[in-house]
């Protein structure tokens, strides 16, 4: 099984959890990306909804999940085909909330270019984006080596 | 003598009207969002569609640059198991009906 060990910085990674777990409660009752539905049958719209919000809720879980004790006494997280998936996916979804809850202010054509000024920020706002590139980078890197495993599961 | 038909209820006229659209054809539209890395669009279209790398970045771009593209077209059903499926990955896609056919 393909596996990659990332090696991160505790004292930068280990504050920008708080942001990803404050968010997290909140990916688990609402929909990351917002969603049309069109035309569906309300019923069939409902199970859509609640389809989707599982699934991101267990996504999410598994992005936690790689902060794990190995993580706070070594820094090491792992990536592998099983976990590769869902964490690319979480990250997505991370992603898009803290532009909605910390990043409207900088603007769409700002934080498509990613040409920030960090020390112009406020500090939850810093933090925030801070973790929108970790989580940035976290995705280029499975996407980088594992995107054959993903294509193919 | 030509005997009426009977009469057509409303519930019937809606029925028949959702056959209608079911058995039409339907687009799957990818919208742009500022968010979501091009790699990572690609990524999902490969997953999803099974699109080659070329093909991939050409939706992507079209995503990017012209804000939407059509990534499949065909039966109702099938649409609406690709735009759970992209929904699922967090992109932005609507079903639509496509009315040149």
């Amino acid at each position: 099984m393909k596996r990659i060990e990332v090696k991160l910085s505790l004292p930068v990674v280990a504050p920008l959890l708080d942001v990803i777990r404050e968010l997290a409660d909140g990916l688990g009752r609402k929909l990351a990306a917002p969603q049309e539905f069109g035309d569906l049958d309300p019923e069939f719209r409902d199970a859509w909804h609640g389809d989707l919000l599982a699934d991101q809720k267990a996504d999410v879980g598994q992005l936690l999940a790689l902060f794990d004790d190995e993580f706070f006494t070594e820094g090491i997280v792992a990536f592998d085909e099983d976990n590769a998936e869902p964490i690319v996916r979480a990250c997505a979804a991370v992603r898009l909330r803290l532009r909605e809850v910390f990043l409207r202010g900088l603007g769409d054509d700002t934080l498509e270019g990613g040409d920030v000024e960090l020390g112009d920020l406020s500090e939850p706002v810093r933090k925030a984006f801070m973790c929108y590139l970790f989580l940035a980078t976290v995705q280029e890197l499975i996407i980088q080596h594992l995107d054959s495993s993903i294509i193919d599961s | 003598m030509i005997r009426a038909g009977p009469k057509t209820s409303p519930a019937s006229e809606t029925l028949a009207h959702t056959e209608l659209e079911l058995s039409g054809r339907w687009r799957v539209v990818v919208l742009n969002d500022p968010v979501n890395l091009m790699s990572y669009v690609m990524l999902v279209f490969k997953k999803i569609f099974g699109f080659n790398e070329t093909t991939a970045r050409r939706h992507m771009l079209q995503v990017h640059e012209q804000g939407r593209s059509v990534v499949w077209t065909g039966l109702r059903e099938k649409a609406e198991a690709y735009v759970f499926t992209l929904q699922q990955w967090h992109l932005t896609a609507v079903l639509e009906s496509d009315e040149t056919h």
